[in-house]
């Protein structure tokens, strides 16, 4: 059985339409064939993963706070990630995908056990596209910031604070590679929410 | 009357079914074009040139075209941002004992990101404007669409990170930062500011024509 057609513009409705919206209760499930359950079941792995991933990078970026033992004229002597506009966004950005991520959970356990559910794996597959565009924005400013942390800008006069805060600066950029390994991982998501969709199609 | 003579004069398009008055416009395209763009509806036709009433992918060549628009409406900011960073170059006329007195955009390595990225974006728009043109004449073809619809995606992802990467920049020559003891470099190199801040809003724009040119593909696809 199919799920319900669309109805093309123009075209007039035969007597085989089928209802595609059914009465309150859900469709009767489907047997889940080979391919589709393990599509579903590498979706809610992923998902895991990726819960791993920001949450590692959120966590490790937020308990950043390194003070040095002595105070140099013109350096501050203490490090946090709120210093710095970008990584506080960083944070609240890999905060919103994780906390996203697992709210979403329940939905892709949902789709393991009913294959049929279309629009709710749409819909979910728009949200992590979103997710993503958001976790790359955040990732790449951050990226930027690290970079000249570590290096510094000769011609801006910026000094690279990683020479005096080394823990500070080796947190943050752990917590980069956590966050650019879990937009892979959305990506991944997104491509098997499309070709669950695709299969049936 | 068939619709295949062309007329000599312009005629107001009517709803008339049986009676044709000829197309009032393109009317050597449409005689060009009329074999390849009906291939089974009835003799008698009003209208555009591949928007005819009777069509059944007259809704897919809407989208189409749409989708052919906005590509060249992407191609312009993406371009303009590309140009703005890559002839920013600005020259103190002070000289102090503790500055540097220049400015390029090879000195911040997300700039160059950021350049690169945009031109390779608008390459990408101007390559696939004939991809899109092919759509707006065949809408059946689903695969060119699948095509266009992932590459634009990958293309929105690395301008998404590029502008990002050069508003975090950005930000920060505006503001300085005060615990970093990082100088608004904005104060004093004025011209190269205002380019590098209005390529990245322009690169954003990009980025939003290019979503949106996603959905419609997702859209059109789903429509088949």
């Amino acid at each position: 059985m199919e799920a319900g057609e669309e109805i093309e513009d123009g075209e007039p409705s035969t007597p085989t339409y089928k209802a595609h919206h059914h009465p309150p209760h859900l469709p009767p499930p489907m047997r889940s064939s080979g391919v589709s359950l393990v599509l579903s079941v590498a979706d809610l792995v992923l998902r895991f993963v990726a819960i791993g991933g920001t949450a590692g990078s959120a966590i490790a970026m937020a308990t950043t706070s390194e003070t040095l033992p002595f105070a140099a004229p013109f350096v501050r002597f203490r490090a946090e990630y709120s210093d710095l506009p970008t990584l506080m966004f960083f944070v609240v950005a890999s905060s919103v995908v994780c906390a996203y991520l697992v709210l979403s959970l329940p939905a892709s356990v949902v789709h393991v056990v009913r294959p049929g559910a279309r629009s709710s794996r749409a819909i979910l597959a728009f949200l992590d596209t979103v997710m993503l565009a958001l976790l790359t924005a955040s990732a790449s400013a951050a990226a930027a910031i690290v970079y000249l942390a570590h290096r510094g800008s000769a011609r801006a006069n910026w000094l690279g604070i990683c020479q005096q805060f080394t823990s500070f600066c080796q947190r943050i950029t752990a917590s980069l590679v956590g966050s650019f390994a879990a937009a892979v991982v959305l990506v991944a998501l997104v491509f098997l929410s499309a070709l669950s969709l695709a299969r049936r199609a | 009357m068939s619709s295949g003579e062309p007329a000599a004069v312009s005629i107001p398009i009517h709803d008339h079914h049986g009676k044709a008055p000829a197309t009032s416009s393109a009317v050597p395209a449409a005689a060009a074009a009329a074999p390849a763009a009906a291939p089974a509806v009835a003799p008698r036709k009003v209208g555009i040139p591949f928007f005819r009433r009777g069509d059944h992918h007259r809704g897919s060549r809407c989208l189409a075209f749409l989708d052919f628009i906005l590509r060249i409406a992407a191609f312009g900011p993406a371009l303009a941002a590309a140009i703005s960073t890559g002839t920013s170059d600005e020259t103190l006329s002070v000289f102090t004992e503790f500055y540097q007195f220049r400015a390029r955009f090879d000195d911040f390595p997300a700039f160059l990101f950021f350049l690169v990225a945009n031109a390779i974006v608008a390459g990408y728009l101007v390559l696939s404007l004939p991809f899109s043109a092919v759509l707006v004449i065949r809408p059946q073809t689903i695969g060119l669409r699948l095509l266009l619809l992932v590459c634009d995606m990958i293309m929105a992802a690395m301008l998404t990170a590029a502008a990002s990467a050069a508003a975090a920049i950005v930000d920060l020559a505006h503001n300085g930062n005060l615990r970093a003891n990082w100088v608004a470099i904005c104060m004093q190199f004025h011209g190269f500011c205002q380019r590098t801040s209005g390529s990245v809003v322009a690169s954003f724009l990009t980025v939003v024509i290019l979503m949106f040119l996603v959905i419609l593909a997702a859209c059109s696809i789903r429509k088949r």
